[in-house]
């Protein structure tokens, strides 16, 4: 079930306070954590800031290619975006607090992400 | 630097939270901010009682005794390095022991780009009369500033990652204001690709964050990373290798949370 697999992502890093399942070419978020009370308004807000960040529609956003994994950090949040390697168009998009060990979170995420896309 | 000053400067340092690497040592300079030796004689000037203090830079260590808030003498270097100061008590009677001294810690810490310290229980070194050189003093002699000016978050921050970022594009008031190696691809995106994505992204987050770190992960076709910091009115653009990711977030946190 996608909904464990981010439960249990969850769990395990204490610093990641939201997680979501979502389509880029649908820009819809499909599967939350059980946790999860965020507002509809602040998920369409994350998809959306998911097809800009790993840009949905194929233009290279900075540089030369879209990216497979993107994040934003401010002051108090860290919020992640990473793209299936299989199906790009499955993305995970992560609430997290600023202080995550940002290296070890995006390893397990982008495990996470595989998996649960592998098994739609 | 008055009294008022200083004070104000210890009692900053003081309430500062430490900086423990994964060695338990203090990490006192990153980036050479401070500046290492600024660094080594500000230890020295917190030392009251007796101690051995060992300084880690790279594979070099450097164990020094100082006391009375006053520096004796360099005891040891690791690996060994042949130095006839190395042992020997500094003293102002001894112009030429307090030179090599000074050129021995420079050459062995100067451009470190990270220098920690452990403070040990004292060893044997010199005679009891032998008292060495307050850190005030060798400050006058060596022409080493105790005086800590904190650079700008955006400057730290480049400092801090100048071995992680491949590439630097620096840009205040819409100016370029430094730039570090192969920037041109780096000056393309800022014409082309920032002043787009940073609408966008606005567009989408209700406005954009005083301080922000936007990271996109083997964005350029030679699979390296490309990122984007944002700072009142600075934006830097830098490239990177992916396995930077972690250190680059960890200093930025550091710097702007």
């Amino acid at each position: 079930m996608v909904v464990d697999e981010l439960d249990a992502l969850l769990e395990k890093f204490e610093g990641c306070t939201a997680l979501a399942f979502a389509d880029l070419s649908t820009k819809m978020i499909l599967v939350t954590d059980s946790g999860s009370n965020l507002r509809r308004e602040a998920l369409d807000a994350l998809c959306a800031e998911a097809a800009v960040l790993l840009s949905a529609d194929g233009t290279p956003v900075l540089a030369d290619k879209p990216s497979d994994m993107a994040s934003v950090t401010s002051p108090s949040q860290l919020r992640v975006f990473l793209r299936a390697q299989q199906e790009p168009n499955d993305v995970l998009c992560c609430i997290c607090s600023a202080e995550l060990d940002a290296d070890a979170f995006v390893a397990d995420a982008g495990a996470c992400l595989d998996r649960i896309s592998g098994n739609e | 630097m008055s009294e008022q000053t200083a004070l104000a400067q210890k009692i900053a340092m003081l309430t500062a939270p430490d900086s423990i690497d994964q060695t338990g040592a203090r990490l006192i300079s990153v980036g050479r901010d401070p500046e290492p030796l600024t660094a080594i004689l500000r230890e020295v000037d917190d030392t009251v009682l007796e101690r051995s203090l060992a300084f880690v830079c790279g594979d070099t260590t450097v164990t020094i005794v100082a006391a009375g808030r006053r520096l004796r003498g360099i005891a040891s270097v690791t690996p060994a390095k042949d130095a006839d100061i190395i042992g020997q008590v500094i003293s102002r009677d001894d112009p030429d022991g307090v030179q090599a001294a000074f050129d021995l810690l420079q050459e062995l810490c100067g451009t470190a780009d990270r220098l920690t310290v452990r403070s040990l229980p004292p060893e044997p070194f010199g005679k009891g009369g032998e008292r060495g050189i307050s850190a005030t003093g060798l400050t006058e002699l060596w022409g080493v500033t105790m005086e800590v000016i904190p650079k700008p978050p955006m400057e730290k921050f480049l400092s801090t990652n100048a071995t992680a970022f491949l590439s630097v594009l620096h840009i205040r008031d819409g100016k370029i204001v430094s730039t570090a190696g192969n920037f041109k691809a780096l000056q393309t995106i800022w014409k082309s690709q920032v002043d787009t994505f940073r609408k966008a992204h606005a567009k989408m987050v209700r406005g954009e964050e005083k301080a922000q770190l936007v990271c996109f992960e083997g964005a350029f076709d030679d699979g390296s990373s490309a990122a984007m910091a944002l700072y009142e009115n600075e934006v830097v653009l830098v490239a990177y290798q992916a396995k930077q990711y972690g250190e680059i977030q960890s200093s930025w946190q550091r710097i702007f949370t």
